[in-house]
């Protein structure tokens, strides 16, 4: 540590890039997203933090981006850090539809955020994105439902389901229990939601649910829908629970 | 141990936070308060500005409550020098914006915009980030009146009320008591101002202590911008019996 | 010798286009020529000039206008649309290599509900007009148009008056531009009305 977490970003003899680890726990520190991938959709799930009661909702910025028709971003980390990241992201997607005239796929996007979070991880005088997204998303003319995910370090990787923010390796455990391939719409958002629930304890008002399908635009959970999701869930953990709980006194007596 | 990060320019501390970002939220909340209020008619916008010296001027210039362009006012808490830049950056844009679309730029767009521009402060070498907050108050037609709140990190958010600069806990709890959902722009007006005298030190108000701005629609339904004049705000100061007593004057 | 031609009515724009691609006296392809682009839902644009020039410009204009709908949220209107439009012709016009591209762009505003038209030209002249043509359309349309053309008409008659115009071209015009596109623009959209082979 002896000051080569100082300087911006180099190595420490030790092999580290000190300033990379940090922006790790930025992320951390933020709220907690989900990106599950069904058979035919794929979903992003948001912790969005409890507004406030003076905060004017309708233009609270959300943590979902839509960076083309086809492609859209949930981040954790610093906000305004995500805000410059999704802006190159939104101009690449139009740069490249302007030049070879097809839209991005979902690849080549995370593929070029990934690439500049690198670059400012081994720039002069920058501090690296504090910040790590999942991109979801369906490539032109495909019927392949996509989820990638990138780091502050400009890794990217693609999953089935994953979970980035605070708690994350609470619900990426979650997930890897519970997540089935080829799950329908409604098992996947469930999935996505039920994930959320591991870390969100207010349930539907602080979950924001984003749902990509191919050939689609984005589509934004309502409220209501959510909350129904809400109860479904904690009626069947409540049934579950009480299941259990007439045997516990059976074997008791 | 945390004096290794705050020295230099803005870094990542070990935790995942940036200080510099930290420390310049510090600055703000020592300058003079700004508070914003969003009624169903219009906006206020109030703010003390601590006067210095009985030789300044007080005629030249606001220097809490500016205007940005046709729709759109904001206040400022922190460094004044700073502050300006900032203000000049955003109304460059907005007549930037005009020209283009002949069109007046959508409040969060600018909000957005000079937010960007706080965060690269943040993020790239050798630089502080700004030392200010802003209150924006603004109309459009996308979302009618509008109040957002912006910080040196470059993060921004929409409020009904919300208030900026030193004692802005004690003013944040005011306003959560006594804030009305569909209050008139009169009455914003009023809670503004009681909120401000209960924040400043001084137990009676004055225009030299006080800015104020409105954002609203007159009778043909244009919407205007207005930076109340010293006089203008005496006479309301005295209509909601926060003003020095006549007496008082007398003795003077 | 392209066929460029905008109509408002009561509540759409209808834009006709001619479907021959031509190069001086010659149609090289007769059919599959688009010469619109659709800028946002409610605006699209219909082109002619220098030919490269034309849809180099277009999608230029178009990935502007699809990157300010992805970073805002929220549709610029027609009016705000062709400003932009103007403003980055004129910027060309001044420099070594302007583009050379007469430009409609109709659109539909939301926001006033009301179509809307405006003419540009290659030297960056922006006006809204209920009817528009340009190049040789315009010497053997606009008599009409200025004799048929109400502001009240129906998708109907517009359409009616379209076809007059049409017919009129293939009488007048030396060279057969092989048919029509013609293209609504209304509240719901854009979409392609029709074809005249």
């Amino acid at each position: 540590m002896s000051g080569y977490d100082r300087a911006l970003s180099v190595f420490s003899p030790d092999g580290h890039v000190f300033q990379v680890e940090y922006a790790l726990e930025a992320v951390k520190r933020g709220t907690c997203a989900v990106g599950v991938k069904g058979a035919d959709i794929v979903v992003l799930g948001c912790e969005k933090r409890t507004a406030m009661k003076l905060q004017d909702t309708r233009i609270t910025p959300s943590k979902i981006a839509v960076i083309d028709h086809h492609v859209c971003l949930a981040f954790a980390g610093l906000n305004a850090d995500a805000r410059v990241l999704v802006d190159k992201a939104r101009i690449e997607a139009q740069s490249h539809r302007l030049t070879v005239e097809d839209p991005v796929t979902v690849e080549y996007l995370t593929k070029h955020i990934a690439g500049i979070q690198q670059k400012y991880t081994q720039s002069g005088g920058v501090r690296p994105f504090g910040i790590s997204t999942l991109v979801i998303g369906f490539d032109p003319n495909d019927k392949t439902p996509r989820l990638y995910q990138t780091e502050p370090s400009g890794i990217y990787s693609a999953w089935k389901a994953n979970a980035i923010g605070r708690s994350s390796k609470t619900v990426r455990e979650f997930l890897e229990k519970n997540y089935e391939e080829e799950m329908d719409r409604e098992a996947t958002i469930r999935l996505a939601i039920k994930s959320l629930l591991e870390v969100v304890q207010t349930g539907a008002r602080n979950i924001e649910i984003a749902i990509m399908a191919a050939g689609k635009r984005i589509e934004m959970l309502p409220f209501e829908s959510i909350e129904q999701y809400v109860k479904d869930i904690e009626a069947e953990k409540e049934a579950e629970a009480a299941k259990k709980k007439p045997r516990g006194q059976t074997s008791s007596n | 141990m945390s004096r290794r990060y705050d020295s230099r320019t803005t870094i990542f501390s070990p935790e995942g936070r940036l200080y510099q970002v930290e420390y310049a939220l510090e600055a703000i909340s020592h300058a003079g308060t700004s508070i914003g209020i969003l009624a169903k008619d219009g906006i206020v916008l109030a703010a003390e500005r601590k006067v210095t010296s009985k030789l300044l001027e007080q005629d030249t210039s606001a220097e809490k409550l500016y205007t940005i362009n046709e729709n759109m006012i904001c206040a400022v808490a922190g460094l004044n020098s700073d502050a300006s830049i900032l203000v000049n950056y955003a109304r460059v844009y907005s007549q930037d914006y005009l020209k283009l679309y002949n069109e007046e730029i959508p409040c969060e767009a600018l909000v957005r915009r000079v937010c960007d521009l706080k965060q690269g402060y943040t993020q790239h070498g050798g630089l502080r980030p700004f030392g200010v907050s802003f209150i924006y108050a603004g109309w459009d037609p996308i979302y009618d009146f509008q109040l957002y709140q912006s910080n040196p990190s470059g993060n921004y958010g929409g409020w009904k009320a919300t208030s900026v600069g030193a004692n802005n806990a004690t003013a944040q709890t005011l306003l959560k008591q006594d804030y009305k959902e569909d209050c008139t722009l009169q009455e914003a007006g009023e809670l503004a101002m009681k909120v401000l005298s209960k924040t400043m030190d001084a137990t009676t108000l004055t225009s030299e202590k006080v800015e104020f701005a409105t954002v609203g629609k007159d009778k043909e339904g244009k919407v205007y911008c207005h930076l109340w004049k010293p006089a203008e705000i005496d006479v309301l100061l005295k209509k909601f019996g926060l003003a020095k007593k006549v007496e008082d004057e007398d003795d003077e | 010798m392209d066929v460029i031609l905008g109509i408002t009515t009561a509540n759409e724009v209808i834009v006709i286009t001619s479907r021959a691609f031509v190069r001086g006296v010659s149609i090289l392809k007769a059919d599959d020529k688009d010469k619109t682009r659709i800028l946002s839902p409610h605006t699209m644009m219909a082109f002619t000039g220098e030919s490269g020039d034309t849809v180099q410009f277009a999608e230029f204009i178009q990935a502007n206008i699809q990157l300010h709908e992805m970073r805002n949220a929220v549709e610029l209107s027609p009016s705000a649309i062709t400003s932009f439009l103007r403003n980055q012709l004129a910027t060309s016009l001044r420099s070594r290599k302007p583009y050379n591209v007469n430009v409609l762009v109709a659109g539909y505003d939301e926001a006033k509900g009301k179509p809307e038209l405006n003419w540009v030209d290659y030297l960056s002249a922006k006006v809204s007009v209920p009817y528009a043509a340009h190049g040789y359309a315009a010497y053997y349309t606009l008599s009409l148009l200025d004799r048929w053309h109400r502001t009240d008409l129906t998708l109907e008659e517009g359409l009616k008056v379209a076809e007059m115009c049409v017919a009129e071209l293939k009488k007048r015009l030396p060279i057969d531009f092989k048919g029509v596109d013609i293209k609504v623009v209304d509240k719901d959209g854009i979409r392609t009305e029709k074809v005249i082979e």
